[in-house]
């Protein structure tokens, strides 16, 4: 089997997003769905239902008491911090261990990055219009779900990636994909398409990198953004650094000044000491 | 010993035994300030230029932004008996993504007030790292005043 089909068998035998979190989010669909409708479905998987129990009660939510019950997690949280957690509490599986290693990032710093961009992508969701806040988040989350499944790749092959990217001037995401023939955005993509996420969703995780994103689809430049800041901010950053490009005048069309770059980037510090427990859901 | 010093954070080492270190420095800037009399050392982490940005958070987090992070630096380091004339002063950090539009250039802004900054007040630098698109990590031995760089996939060198 060559590199590339190596790398698609992947995305093909990957296993399945928490079936219940797909269901949960359906019936959140109906605006008439009930707490113990949804729990009744909620507590078949147990995992979500304990990460679900330890994230809600994050300062991030603002609930007003703590919560030890689900059925009380679910009448106290709004629909929109529900599916957050539901979401985060679901993806975190997939990030644990050493996930992000072949990229030199540390235990957890996948996780951390992951958190941090959704956390921003929610936080800067107000100026993309038509943007859900839920969406953004999810998407945030998401991005670089690639890197979880390449990590090994990128492993075996570092040395000649980061020859192409720090003597010969390649980003680290051009070197990938010449080296081993797809790049965790690209695997990122295939990976959303697998588990029936929509389309929106998948296009805004394949081109995070594309230096034109901020000219794309709002929620493609919404992550985009959310991302280099957040790289820049160095929050769960490895060896690939700040590598590449973003054409940043793209910002213009959503009104966005450096202004609210600085002012972003400097709530999401706050933010993130706020959402500590959603940071420890992948040990 | 190691000290952790955070995004947005500053600490203070007397103690010989003692090392200071910020990790993943992307556009940001670590300073880190020594004087070898006083065996005292200082490793700041500021993120953000100009704390004009938000008067509120200045005063919560006076270490987040260069114009109010890198003075109270200097002033705590004073207490502990350093002199200006005698500290050994570094600074690393200050990546950014490319982008010709100048939007993301945090990095270049995070880099430009601090040598506005220290050419306004005589402060020489000892040595420097900064710029490029690495995430760097910055280590001050408080005994001895060496400082390691390490560059993310790179490896570790003295600075």
């Amino acid at each position: 089997m060559s590199r590339i089909e190596e790398i698609v068998n992947i995305a093909n035998h990957i296993p399945p997003f928490p079936k219940v979190a797909m269901q949960v989010m359906k019936m959140l669909e109906d605006p008439k769905v009930q707490p113990k409708d949804l729990a009744e479905v909620i507590q078949y998987d147990s995992a979500i239902t304990a990460n679900l129990l330890k994230t809600c009660n994050a300062a991030y939510f603002g609930l007003s008491r703590k919560v030890s019950s689900l059925d009380e997690a679910l009448v106290l949280l709004g629909q929109d911090a529900l599916k957050d957690i539901l979401i985060a509490s679901s993806s975190a599986r997939f990030y644990k261990g050493g996930a992000g290693e072949g990229y030199q990032l540390e235990q957890g710093d996948l996780w951390k990055h992951s958190v941090a961009v959704a956390i921003m992508s929610k936080s800067i969701s107000r100026h993309f219009k038509g943007v859900d806040p839920g969406a953004a988040f999810t998407a945030g989350l998401l991005h670089d779900i690639g890197k979880r499944f390449l990590s090994s790749f990128v492993a075996s092959d570092f040395k000649k990636i980061m020859d192409r990217t720090y003597i010969d001037g390649l980003s680290f995401m051009a070197a990938e994909r010449e080296i081993l023939g797809m790049d965790h955005a690209e695997l990122g993509g295939l990976i959303l398409q697998k588990w029936d996420f929509s389309e929106e969703m998948i296009l805004a995780v394949k081109l995070h990198h594309d230096p034109q994103a901020l000219l794309k689809d709002p929620l493609t430049a919404l992550v985009a953004m959310a991302n280099t800041l957040v790289i820049s901010l160095g929050v769960g950053v490895g060896a690939d650094g700040l590598s590449g490009a973003m054409q940043g005048e793209g910002l213009k069309r959503f009104g966005i000044t450096s202004l609210d770059l600085d002012r972003h980037m400097s709530n999401l510090v706050l933010e993130m000491e706020r959402a500590e427990e959603m940071m420890g859901l992948s040990k | 010993m190691k000290v952790i010093v955070g995004i947005s954070d500053m600490k203070i080492g007397t103690k010989p035994d003692e090392e200071l270190v910020t990790y993943s420095l992307g556009s940001c800037i670590g300073v880190a300030l020594w004087d070898p009399v006083a065996k005292v050392g200082a490793l700041l982490h500021y993120m953000l230029p100009d704390s004009s940005i938000d008067t509120d958070k200045a005063v919560q987090k006076p270490f987040m932004f260069a114009d109010t992070g890198v003075p109270r630096m200097f002033k705590e380091i004073y207490k502990h008996g350093a002199l200006k004339e005698r500290m050994k002063v570094y600074i690393v950090g200050g990546s950014q993504v490319m982008d010709d539009s100048g939007m993301f250039n945090i990095g270049k802004r995070n880099q430009m007030i601090i040598r506005k900054m220290f050419w306004k007040n005589n402060v020489n630098v000892t040595k420097e790292d900064v710029g490029g698109a690495v995430n760097r990590t910055i280590t001050l031995n408080v005994g001895t005043g060496n400082v390691k760089l390490k560059i993310s996939g790179q490896g570790e060198v003295e600075l």
